[in-house]
């Protein structure tokens, strides 16, 4: 038994491959973006900011040669799910350096004001669950590894907890009007790495439909409390 | 029945390791969206069916059923025993004089292989196009009204002349020069005329054998289009080369194989048979997916 179409899995290699340096890109930008939130640094903020492009850059990359690779090459079955994953992968990746630009911006725009530890303790959190669920996500593709795709749910729980928290704690800042405005800015900060999670989640729907062909939403965001 | 078959509608899914989606806790699944065939009936029900030419073991134990007005697709290797089959439908091996059929086909609920069951009267009914268009040395009216006028047809000759070639989308190219000679007309013409000639007799099957290996891609389409026309009428079987006018054109598709024996003999199997949106996005079996995907060869 000999492997055909070399020429055509090569093609689907380079996209994987740029997928997972998109994870790694998105992984970093996280990273340093909430390191930039947590010390109020700017300049950090900004060298998110510019990251950015070599996501973007990559994204575009990816979704042309992905046509073309659909255009001549006709996959099937496992390779057409691969296909179809790797069109979804690329968007919450290039969504997730986006989430990492956001918070950036709100560290510019959040520049001499208070800071509350509790929160920033909470965010630190946060952040740190995110950047390991984008990094644990990314593995189980690269390993297709059913479990540790399906383990995302459950890592994406203290998350949402934690931002479901964020509201009465930044209320509690009130009578302090310069900390109650950096505190609005966090809730959006919480709320970013949030999205970030959930689109790591999302990313291990598509490996487990990947692997199984079945394709089933992990949580069902209409009933999130 | 083989072990490996898998019929469409039982949940036969193979081992996928441990860790399967379905048995972790969920709150929303998005099951299979496509649209789901109609319920038509069996018009074939192929059981234990064995082909052996000489002492060569061409298809070992193939068990299927054929829906009618679909489109069913014959796909696999070379010498995996797709024609083979195929020609099992309307007794065509019996004009093979070491072909030995065993195992058991109903057509319609009847056996298509019993005693007093006549192979002619099976052909008029399960029409046949093969792979290289063959129309008889006459003019393009003679080809269509030959079948009728053998089989004492006293109806409206022209009528059926037109009628035939309409459905075969033949008759605006060709009104004009009935009386000239089929092999005047192109190769994709000439294979819409055996088409016309094959569903001239009221078959209600028909029976395709790479009806379009030989064609171009214009005329290729044109029989692909054609095709999806007529199975409003007929039920049509086709063996394939081509994998995506498999996935084109048919309901449901059947992967076969060939299994080799410790002996060295080789010998057609049936794989899997399952609707044909499953069979190319998610098919059951390994063996299928590695041959539809080109993996090995």
């Amino acid at each position: 038994m000999t492997e055909l179409r070399s020429h055509f899995y090569e093609q689907l290699q380079e996209l994987e491959r740029n997928l997972v340096l998109m994870g790694e890109h998105g992984v970093q930008m996280l990273t340093d973006a909430i390191g930039a939130l947590i010390v109020s640094d700017v300049d950090a903020a900004r060298v998110v900011m510019d990251a950015d492009d070599v996501v973007d850059d990559l994204y575009l990359q990816v979704h042309h040669e992905w046509l073309e690779v659909m255009a001549r090459q006709t996959p099937v079955a496992i390779d057409l799910r691969l296909m179809s994953v790797i069109l979804h992968v690329n968007s919450h990746l290039e969504r997730i350096a986006d989430l990492a630009v956001t918070i950036a911006k709100i560290t510019r725009k959040s520049e001499g004001l208070p800071h509350d530890p509790t929160i920033i303790s909470h965010l630190q959190e946060m952040g740190d669950i995110v950047t390991s669920m984008v990094r644990a996500v990314m593995e189980a593709f690269t390993a297709r590894d059913l479990d540790a795709a399906l383990a995302l749910p459950e890592m994406d729980r203290p998350v949402n907890r934690l931002n479901r928290r964020m509201v009465r704690k930044v209320a509690a800042l009130s009578a302090d009007p310069e900390l109650l405005e950096w505190g609005v800015r966090m809730i959006v900060v919480a709320r970013t790495l949030e999205r970030a999670g959930d689109n790591a989640v999302d990313i291990a729907e598509q490996i487990a439909f990947l692997l199984t062909g079945e394709f089933r939403e992990f949580t069902d965001a209409s009933h999130h409390d | 029945m083989n072990r490996a078959v898998t019929h469409d509608g039982e949940a036969a899914v193979a081992a996928r390791g441990p860790g399967h989606v379905a048995s972790r806790p969920i709150s929303a699944t998005v099951s299979d969206r496509s649209e789901p065939l109609a319920d038509n009936p069996d018009i074939f029900k192929v059981r234990g069916l064995n082909v052996h030419y000489g002492e060569f073991h061409a298809v070992k134990g193939v068990s299927m059923a054929i829906r009618q007005n679909e489109i069913t697709a014959l796909i696999g290797p070379s010498g995996c025993g797709k024609s083979t089959v195929l020609r099992c439908f309307n007794r065509m091996n019996d004009l093979i004089e070491i072909a030995r059929v065993s195992g058991s086909i109903e057509y319609h609920g009847v056996d298509l292989y019993g005693r007093d069951v006549d192979p002619v009267q099976v052909r008029r009914h399960i029409g046949m196009v093969f792979q290289k268009p063959n129309p008889f040395p006459k003019s393009i009216y003679d080809n269509v009204a030959f079948g009728p006028k053998i089989a004492g047809f006293d109806g409206n000759l022209d009528q059926l002349v037109e009628e035939s070639l309409t459905r075969a989308a033949l008759w605006d190219e060709v009104k004009d020069k009935l009386n000239g000679s089929a092999y005047a007309l192109s190769g994709g013409q000439q294979q819409r005329l055996c088409i016309a000639r094959a569903i001239a007799t009221s078959p209600d099957v028909v029976l395709m054998d790479e009806p379009a290996s030989s064609l171009d891609p214009i005329a290729t389409l044109r029989i692909e289009e054609l095709m999806q026309d007529l199975k409003e009428d007929y039920s049509i079987v086709i063996v394939t080369h081509n994998m995506q006018q498999a996935a084109r054109v048919s309901d449901r598709t059947a992967f076969f194989t060939v299994d080799t024996e410790q002996t060295g003999q080789r010998t057609g199997v049936l794989v899997e048979y399952d609707v044909t949106s499953r069979i190319f996005t998610n098919p059951r079996e390994q063996r299928t997916e590695d041959y539809i995907t080109g993996r090995f060869g």
